[in-house]
């Protein structure tokens, strides 16, 4: 089968964004038959070398940023900005965390490119379970920030106190994101903490979890606030103006108590009513930031439209599994490796059925030439499974 | 055997609540692999199919008889059948069922001595360890459903008397702990919790511990006693030691439900032991999985030397799945497509390591594999 030709341009996002795919990752795409063009200098935030790729993968290239968006593939974790897209060729297809449902502007862009889509959030099996997904670790590592903070202002005996009541976690929200957070609070978000906790006799961590018919209780939600140490938000809200913890109840919490924002729902004043976060009135951190004390300018940086009056510290992070970004990388090429082998063995996109195997059928939910406004994919339905 | 041609669904023969079947669509989609499928005279009529619901006028679908069915290149049957039935398959045959090779080391003896492949549905795990046939998922939300049924007996509309929302507190927050997290904050079914916010019902939470916490009798104490719901979903070290003792029960509310997910039974003639997560309850099956406390059978299902003077209403089931069999089956169904699309191009013998991701899943659930991993640390991954 003729190889098909994949560009690997580096993101130019936020400096503390370092995430490239793995040379392991090149190797088993470059031995499959693909030819891959990294830009110059890939993985380098990553502290790999050119060398270090060419040792797993004699037969890549390395080109200019440019050129690498001008192959039939385009494979980068993270959208590119226009400009970049604007550099793919009519008919080439963009591999990348494209998230249709929430960018119509996006999806527009690409079409009037003539470019297609293979969106890497949008890869789901037969019964709708995501391929690509890494929320274990916005999960992880959002509590292990949280932790960190809470370890700098518990107040005596210290979180490290064999004396200490076991911490209180109030988890918002008991979706996917939700369940690996129970997972990884009750570890403090690390496992060497918790084994020197357990070995030092520290009570262990309590998660409450409280899902949407809970919420709305001011006075229980209240109580429960004031007994709060961490409190996260992992939930989904079918209505992104309506917050779940309004600003003025941070103010019964304690004053050590860590705001943890997992769901990143955007701040919107432009539309009426207005777009708030899940908790009221705490900012939006990113790569190089996403730990912020109630005196951060960020907090002023909000818009006027919504109210931050009461704070606590707060740990919040756009792409949360960017803070370990080799660990991310090694399980995003775990599960992207399948979905390109695919397409080198079937020789390309143009060959994929939306009928064929697993993977194809995959593939087929995630293009976007099959991609409706309304949601639903031109493919069969999931539960016929007659061919 | 080289490329299989037939697959046999013979009928399971368990208890009487146990009604899951393959689902006729299931049937006719691996007619489209090329295989001929052979169901024993009687499969699915316990849940109301007959066999024009699988045969559809297609002349690959064939009526046969237990022992034809346990004679074809592949034979699928969900639970394992008797030691004694394996003698019913042929030389050449494959046995696909859940087969828990690292807990049944008699099975595996047998199925060696006689020569037979299988292919166990329990060890099929992609390149990181995760099961890809399994429904962890119904486990969990099928335990809690049966929790809140029997605590809406005595609140109706899941209204605590002093208007609270009902606390549920899991133990182990692994894949099936996870899972219970969200049924236990959704009343365990969906429908029932749209119609309790309609209703403006207070709802309920979930408290999740790890063990750091389940060690401490005192914080334990505490959070007992305003339990409503209790969720055994640990994954012990150690079976031969419970995670809560039968005293501790006496500190929950009587009206407490303990919600049952661990499948350890009690087996006291081995050494070391293995006793239930839970001491003193009983083990259910899909024929009765509700035990009262008062119930005469508790005691004819817990062993005499365990105890269990502290008793609170308990759910508890070998197969939680099972509960709702339809879904279930379409659910393992979904799981099995890509799997049975490779067997059926491959066949047994030439599984390996180098092929594809469904074909590594494949092999590493051989019994071949799971002998050759038993010299080694690990399975390949």
């Amino acid at each position: 089968m003729a190889g098909i030709r994949i560009g690997l341009p580096q993101m130019y996002k936020e400096p503390g964004e370092k995430r490239d795919f793995l040379p392991a990752f090149v190797s088993l795409l470059s031995h499959q038959g693909a030819e891959l063009f990294l830009e110059y200098g890939y993985g380098s935030e990553l502290g790999y070398t050119e060398g270090d790729y060419l040792r797993a993968a004699p037969a890549i290239n390395f080109v200019a940023h440019k050129e690498a968006f001008r192959k039939d593939y385009v494979l980068v974790l993270r959208c590119p900005y226009e400009n970049e897209l604007r550099l793919m060729h009519p008919g080439s297809c963009l591999i990348s965390m494209l998230h249709y449902p929430t960018r119509p502007q996006r999806v527009a862009l690409l079409r009037s490119l003539q470019l297609e889509g293979i969106s890497l959030d949008s890869l789901k099996d037969d019964s709708g379970r995501r391929l690509v997904e890494n929320l274990r670790s916005v999960a992880w590592n959002g509590i292990n920030a949280a932790f960190q903070t809470l370890m700098k202002l518990y107040p005596d005996p210290g979180l490290d106190s064999p004396q200490r009541p076991p911490i209180k976690v109030t988890l918002l929200g008991a979706g996917a994101v939700g369940m690996n957070v129970v997972q990884a609070a009750v570890r403090y978000g690390n496992d060497k903490l918790r084994k020197r906790f357990v070995e030092a006799g520290v009570s262990g961590v309590q998660v409450t979890v409280v899902d949407y018919d809970v919420t709305p209780l001011d006075n229980y939600m209240i109580d429960l606030l004031k007994r709060t140490d961490i409190l996260v938000d992992a939930t989904q809200r079918i209505d992104p103006s309506l917050p779940v913890i309004p600003n003025h109840w941070i103010q019964y919490m304690p004053q050590h108590a860590v705001l943890l924002d997992l769901s990143v729902d955007p701040y919107q004043c432009k539309v009426k009513p207005f777009y708030v976060k899940g908790i009221e009135g705490i900012p939006q951190g990113n790569l190089d930031q996403y730990i912020f004390a109630p005196d951060d300018p960020a907090f002023d940086a909000i818009p006027e439209c919504i109210p931050t009056e009461h704070r606590r510290w707060s740990v919040s992070c756009y792409s949360w599994p960017g803070v370990t970004p080799k660990e991310c990388m090694e399980v995003y090429g775990r599960q992207i490796r399948p979905v390109i082998s695919t397409l080198i063995d079937k020789g390309g996109i143009q060959n994929i059925s939306p009928e064929g195997r697993f993977f194809e059928r995959a593939i087929a939910r995630a293009q976007l030439s099959r991609w409706s406004e309304t949601g639903e994919f031109r493919v069969p339905g999931n539960s016929d499974l007659k061919r | 055997m080289r490329i299989p041609k037939t697959i046999g669904f013979p009928r399971m023969m368990k208890e009487a609540g146990e009604l899951r079947v393959f689902l006729p669509e299931f049937i006719q989609f691996l007619t489209s692999l090329g295989l001929t499928v052979f169901i024993e005279e009687g499969y699915g009529s316990r849940s109301g199919f007959t066999f024009d619901d699988y045969h559809q006028a297609n002349t690959s679908v064939c009526m046969c008889s237990r022992e034809e069915a346990f004679q074809q290149d592949l034979v699928l049957v969900l639970r394992s059948p008797l030691l004694e039935e394996y003698q019913l398959l042929s030389k050449d045959s494959c046995l696909i069922t859940m087969l828990h090779y690292p807990t049944r080391p008699k099975r595996v003896e047998l199925l060696k001595s006689m020569g037979h492949r299988s292919i166990s549905l329990d060890s099929i795990e992609n390149d990181y360890g995760i099961r890809l046939v399994e429904n962890m998922k119904a486990v969990a939300w099928n335990g809690l459903e049966a929790a809140f049924d029997s605590l809406e007996k005595c609140w109706p509309g899941l209204v605590r008397p002093d208007g609270e929302p009902i606390e549920v507190l899991i133990l182990g927050t692994g894949m099936v702990g996870k899972h219970a997290i969200e049924a236990a904050t959704k009343l365990g079914n969906i429908e029932r919790n749209n119609q309790h916010i309609k209703d403006k019902g207070p709802g309920s939470l979930a408290l999740s511990v790890g063990r750091s916490i389940t060690d401490n009798a005192e914080t334990m104490e505490k959070l007992f006693r305003k339990t409503d719901v209790l969720v055994d979903a640990t994954q012990r070290r150690n079976a031969s030691r419970p995670v809560i003792s039968n005293d501790w029960l006496g500190w929950l509310p009587e009206h407490a439900v303990i919600v049952d997910l661990a499948v350890d039974p009690y087996t006291l003639t081995t050494d070391p032991i293995v006793v239930r997560g839970i001491e003193g309850i009983p083990q259910g099956n899909l024929n009765k999985y509700v035990f009262h406390p008062n119930d005469p059978d508790w005691d004819t299902h817990v062993p005499a030397e365990i105890p269990s003077k502290n008793k609170r209403t308990t759910v508890t089931c070998y197969s939680w799945p099972g509960i709702h069999p339809e879904a279930c089956m379409r659910h393992y169904a979904q799981q099995l497509t890509p799997l049975m699309e490779v067997l059926a191009e491959k066949g047994y013998d030439d599984l390996s390591m180098q092929g594809g991701y469904f074909e590594r899943a494949l092999y590493r659930a051989t019994l071949k594999c799971w002998l050759e991993s038993r010299h080694s640390v690990r399975k390949p991954r």
